[in-house]
């Protein structure tokens, strides 16, 4: 029975642990074999027990109760099969010692047949209802918490790291679907099994029934209790231990040439070697419970054997009950012995599972946004494609062309210092705005609290309106409609595991293949998407373009480079046709030429009345903004057209003469 | 896939404690098994046919008491010592592969440190269910087959003769659903990977305002999945069935002839019990293994993934002590590196010379062969044909590594981030630094402004667990590292890339820095601020072979 263990583990877990990592690690943060920091909780409300999470989460998964009493009575069926074959067995041959005629034997004969068939065809019917029951809780926890992450406030999903992402609605939830077919159902199984035996042999002798029933309670309840909830702090240190090792490996792979030109590898190596004891010290201490729990398991349900064989000699000799009874009073405990030995690692399987709950409960209860965002805004002169009327939206303007401003912003991460303070901006439509300054000083995140993305941690962004009062605060605007108005293109944005055709149209669905190799040239990418194949049947847009940074990828898969990829993500943005284009660092991984012909292009999108703003490092194509704003430490240190900053900002006027004369050489 | 690895066991040889421990216990646990069921067999005939009364078969309940208490505490031990063989097999593969890893360092990637977490990890199963199962079907079923023959030799023959079916089948249904199961093994994998790649771009969606919109696909994703594993597994549980009524109807055969033996008189109640008890045991532990087979068959394929990873040549260390980097010249004589599966060698051909206390750029467009260059000028990577060229007709695949590497500081594209301080991090190459040295160095690089805004200075905690830093952020604290480090020659991979104009003036003031302390300057450059600051430019596209294309941007490894 033991093989359940590792049956049917067949979600994409490999895979989520696999980029799960990876991503993990790029972020700086915890990669995980086992799924993300196992026992640590995510989130604010990961104050929630394991038991309450693990309850609330799988209620959310909504097994269809029908199927799981299927799969529970078709497992518990199979096992009375064993149960029942046994003892019919043993009634079988003390009857036959008695010699009557065969026919007698007859229905008992038939009864083994069918009872050993029946095992058989039951338990393969059980395994395959509650994997499907499991993989259906998964399918639809994944779909929720996608819905729910999709809709919750931004700073949820937001904060929320890739690798994390991806731990929690890969790995943690293929562990909870893992739990209802090794964790739920054996003790389903267990208690409607029990149940019907006690039944059966109280009928028989009461007590042998009695002796069954308190001995198989104590193995169903008692002895999992043992390996769960004594097993629970080293099964979790265990899984902690295993990540912490997991992340050392992967510290030391990812950065060997260097560790090794620096001579820094032993080290590393040695604290493998550390993490590694640790691991299987905690190994160890989790064997103690297991062991206990395995050995009162063993120790309760012989003492049920016995127990019935004493009886049961005795009632024989009161002649209370025949001699072919005995058989079945001492096998049918025999057999039940074998059903009740899963429970621990049902358990501690159980104890898994809440932990990964407790990670992914918080998610179930990302707040969604209040009330606030009901308005549907619509701008005109730009064509963004129809937007379906939604039920309980408001079409309150339908704007001449979408001015934004940003009144006084702050710019930061929810629940950290903002990255940046006190700025002004008119976008007006048609407006071309460049964003300059040193790495790691905030112009992304600015760049997203005006796309709407982060609420503005002070001050306003306003649209349509010149005050407070009198403008639509971004913060009150419908989410799909405001996504149809402002297009960001951040750095990290992803680039999905299709055909380049789909990548664009994600940005607006009816864009035609016209339009996309319009786009697509625009960010510079004409010759590239002419030239591409597949090596099979597939060019141009039908090619299966993946991140080598993904999930993953078929054959055949177009791996993209860093160059290539923020174009296509630029070619995205051209196909969105949204009035306000905001775009970071397209310049990145590309030659000068190249980089500043793309800034040029982003600019140039005021032709087709699009507002734009554009965060680069690249200076000289910086002469098309209408105004170009330096930002460094937190705050916009200069302002102006590119020429005014020239003469009158001293480190603009360095950084692109450097610029000039790497040109000129 | 073979179902017993030589090397696996050779291997398994460092736990064979714990192995034996396990078989031994399995051998006691079956042995108790068989008392059990000859003293039931005893007890039950005895009482129902016999007339005997509980004072008469008192001694063999008690006997059986003992039997069951002792089955408790095997059942105990074994799950308290069965764990260790797996976890020290696992251990010490998993410092082979390391160890190996560490001597090829240009081999090594995540795929690997999967294999050495993850995939050896799954070797458990193997050895704590799998290989002990195997050992007591080799073993314990002629065993009990002997005792039942024993007892009755017409049962002991049934069984004899059905046992060989069991293996026949189980092979037959793995023939007839091998090409299934693995059709749908990649179909599962695709499906899988596209509801993860849903989901990675969930915050990209969400960006779009299209992430509602998708929910659709992620349940029309995940469905698909699901019924794709159905079908595997309904194949995969189907030799679990074949298993279970084969050895179902097997028993069935047993027991009707010892029922009808009975029924005519010609055989005794007791040991009608007996056989009856027993006939299971003799099919059991070649159940386990037709059941386990599948469970240990991913961590089975881990460890052969392993050895043919240990098997791999290591490439023979030089032994020559490295020359003396502040004076000698160094020489790329018609290096060539030729990636698999790239038609055009990056780089082709490349002959350069760099002298001591010089800046030299590496150019030309990416994909052409610059970073091969460096790593082969690292001794990371051994060139195709060609070579690094030393003083004294020396080559650089003749030198003592360790000597070579002490006399370099190298900052990749993507430096190391140990976790730690970053005060522990700027001193990575250079432990025994000053404070003075260090302020002064940051002060160069401009790590001394991350350092004002980062909270706790430079006692944050970076890296795993810790602050995360920029790519900016990161590349200053490397090239602080590179300006703390004594040695002669320093190699840099496009330390500019994720630094803006402003920032670039950073690099140029570290380079102007390590030319006044005459140490000599390889870098991969792409700006032309940095070439322009170089004493000299090699460029290395100018060394592929002639009429092949160089300038592609299509993912060329560069």
């Amino acid at each position: 029975m033991t093989g359940e263990k590792s049956e049917g583990r067949v979600g994409p877990r490999d895979q989520a642990a696999r980029t799960g990592a990876a991503a993990g690690d790029r972020a700086g943060g915890p990669a995980g074999p086992s799924g993300g920091r196992a026992g640590e909780p995510a989130g604010p409300s990961g104050g929630l027990t394991g038991p309450a999470a693990l309850l609330g989460v799988l209620g959310q998964m909504r097994p269809d109760p029908w199927r799981l009493l299927l799969g529970a009575v078709t497992g518990a069926a199979a096992v009375s099969c064993s149960i029942a074959l046994l003892g019919v067995s043993g009634w079988l041959i003390t009857r036959a010692a008695q010699q009557p005629p065969i026919l007698f034997l007859m229905v008992a004969i038939v009864g083994v047949r069918a009872f050993g068939i029946g095992r058989g065809v039951l338990r393969y019917a059980e395994r395959l209802i509650s994997h499907d029951v499991a993989l259906r809780g998964v399918v639809r926890l994944r779909e929720i918490l996608f819905a729910r992450l999709a809709a919750a406030d931004q700073t949820v999903a937001a904060g929320l790291k890739r690798g994390d992402l991806l731990a929690r609605l890969g790995a943690d939830v293929d562990e909870l679907g893992d739990v209802i077919v090794r964790g739920v159902l054996p003790f389903f199984t267990a208690l409607i099994t029990a149940a019907a035996s006690v039944v059966a042999l109280w009928m028989i002798l009461p007590e042998a029934g009695m002796i069954l029933a308190a001995t198989t309670l104590m193995a169903i309840v008692a002895v999992p209790y043992v390996a769960g909830i004594g097993g629970r702090r080293d099964v979790i240190g265990t899984a902690q231990a295993r990540t912490k090792m997991s992340e050392n490996v992967l510290a030391l792979f990812d950065n060997l040439p260097e560790l090794t030109v620096s001579g820094r590898t032993a080290e590393q190596v040695a604290q493998i070697a550390r993490s590694d004891d640790r691991l299987s010290a905690g190994l160890d201490r989790a064997a103690r419970p297991a062991a206990g729990a395995a050995g009162l398991g063993s120790a309760v349900m012989s003492a049920a054997v016995l127990g019935c064989l004493v009886v049961g000699t005795q009632a024989v000799a009161d002649g209370r009950i025949r001699e072919v009874a005995l058989a079945v009073l001492t096998f049918v405990p025999l057999a039940l012995a074998e059903v009740v030995a899963v429970l621990p690692a049902a358990a501690v399987s159980l104890v898994r599972a809440a932990q990964a709950a407790r990670r992914v409960a918080p998610m179930l209860e990302a707040p969604v946004p209040d009330g606030r965002r009901t308005l549907e805004v619509q701008a005109r002169p730009v064509p963004i494609g129809g937007l379906p009327a939604s039920r309980g939206l408001r079409v309150v303007r339908e704007l001449p062309g979408l001015h934004l401003r940003a009144q006084n912003l702050a710019a930061g991460w929810p629940g950290r210092e903002p990255a940046v303070r006190g700025v002004d901006l008119d976008l007006a439509p048609g407006r071309r705005i460049a964003v300059v300054g040193p790495s790691g000083q905030g112009k992304s995140t600015l760049l997203r609290t005006l796309a709407g993305l982060l609420p503005a941690a002070q001050g306003h962004m306003l649209m349509d309106g010149t005050d407070v009062g009198d403008g639509i605060d971004l913060a009150d605007v419908h989410t799909r409609s405001l996504r149809a108005l402002v297009h960001l293109t951040a750095d990290d944005s992803h680039v999905f595991g299709t055909t380049v055709r789909e990548n664009l149209r994600v940005a607006k669905k009816d864009a035609s293949d016209e339009d996309l190799v319009e786009a697509l040239g625009r960010a510079g990418l004409g010759e590239w998407i002419e030239g591409l194949t597949d090596g099979a049947s597939g060019t141009g847009l039908d090619v299966v373009v993946g991140d080598p940074a993904g999930p993953g990828q078929g054959a055949g898969t177009h791996l993209l480079s860093g160059g290539i990829r923020r174009r296509l993500l630029l070619a995205r943005a051209f196909v969105s046709g949204a009035p306000v284009l905001l775009v970071d660092e397209p310049a990145e991984h590309l030659d000068p030429a190249t980089a500043d012909d793309l800034v040029a292009e982003v600019l140039g999108s005021s032709r087709a009345g699009q507002t734009a703003v554009v965060v680069t490092h690249r200076l000289s194509p910086l002469a098309l903004a209408d105004e170009v704003l330096v930002v460094d430490h937190g705050s916009v240190v200069a302002r102006g057209t590119h020429d005014e900053l020239i003469a009158t900002y001293p480190p603009y006027r360095s950084a692109w003469a450097a610029e000039r004369s790497e040109q000129a050489a | 896939m073979r179902p017993l690895d030589p090397r696996l066991l050779r291997q398994a040889r460092a736990a064979r404690l714990y192995v034996g421990l396990t078989t031994g216990l399995g051998v006691a646990t079956t042995a108790l098994l068989v008392v059990q069921s000859l003293l039931l067999a005893h007890i039950v005939a005895g009482v129902a046919t016999d007339g005997l009364s509980f004072t008469d078969v008192r001694p063999q309940v008690v006997g059986l008491g003992i039997v069951l208490a002792l089955r408790a505490v095997l059942a105990g031990v074994q799950e308290r010592f069965g764990h260790r063989a797996a976890t020290a097999v696992v251990r010490q593969l998993r410092e082979r592969l390391i160890g190996h890893a560490v001597r090829t360092p240009e081999a090594a990637g995540a795929d690997l440190a999967l294999l050495a977490t993850r995939g050896l990890d799954a070797l458990d199963g193997y050895l704590t269910r799998y290989l002990p199962q195997l050992l007591l079907a080799s073993t314990l079923t002629p065993a009990v087959l002997v005792v039942v023959g024993w007892e009755d030799r017409l049962a002991g023959l049934t069984i004899l003769l059905t046992l060989p079916l069991i293996p026949f089948f189980m092979a037959l249904i793995g023939m007839a659903t091998q090409d299934a199961s693995d059709r749908s093994l990649l179909s599962l994998q695709r499906l899988g990977t596209q509801v993860l790649d849903l989901i990675a771009g969930l915050p990209t969606l969400r960006a779009l305002g299209t992430a509602g919109a998708q929910r659709e696909r992620v349940r029309a994703a995940g469905d698909a999945h699901r019924r794709a594993t159905m079908k595997t597994l309904r194949t995969a549980f189907l030799s679990a069935l074949a298993l279970e009524i084969l050895v179902t109807l097997s028993v069935a055969l047993v027991a009707v002839g010892i029922g009808l033996r009975l029924v005519h008189g010609t055989l005794d109640l007791q040991t009608g019990l007996a056989v009856l008890l027993l006939a299971p045991e003799v099919y059991a532990p070649l159940r386990a293994v037709g059941t386990q087979f599948h469970a240990s068959q991913d961590g089975l394929a881990a460890a052969q993934q392993a050895f043919d990873v240990l098997e791999r040549p290591v490439a023979g260390r030089g032994t020559t002590p490295a020359p003396d980097l502040t004076r000698a010249t160094l020489l790329f004589d018609g290096v060539t590196v030729q990636h698999p599966g790239v038609p055009v060698a990056t780089p082709g051909n490349l002959t350069a010379s760099v002298r001591p206390g010089e800046v030299v750029a590496l150019t030309g467009p990416s994909g052409c062969g610059k970073s091969s260059a460096v790593a082969v000028l690292l001794g990371l990577r051994e060139p195709t044909s060609g070579a690094v060229r030393l003083p004294g007709s020396l080559k650089l695949a003749d030198v003592e590594p360790e000597s070579w590497w002490n006399q370099i500081a190298w900052c990749p594209q993507h430096p190391v981030i140990v976790p730690g301080t970053l005060d522990e991090n700027v001193r990575l190459l250079c432990p025994s630094a000053t404070d003075a040295q260090v302020a002064r160095a940051a002060a160069v690089t401009g790590l001394e402004d991350v350092v004002r805004t980062v909270p706790g200075g430079w006692h944050s905690r970076v890296g795993q667990g810790g602050t995360g830093l920029s790519a900016g952020q990161r590349q200053r604290l490397a090239l602080t590292r590179l300006l703390l480090s004594e040695a002669p020659l320093v190699v840099l991979d496009e330390p500019t890339a994720h630094l803006d104009a402003g920032s670039e003036q950073a690099v140029l003031a570290l380079l102007r820095e390590l030319r006044s302390r005459g140490r000599t300057v390889v870098m991969v450059a792409h700006r032309p601020a940095l070439v322009a600051a170089a004493d000299r430019t090699i460029d290395v596209s100018g060394n592929v072979s002639p009429g092949l294309e160089t300038g592609s941007q299509m993912g060329v490894p560069a």
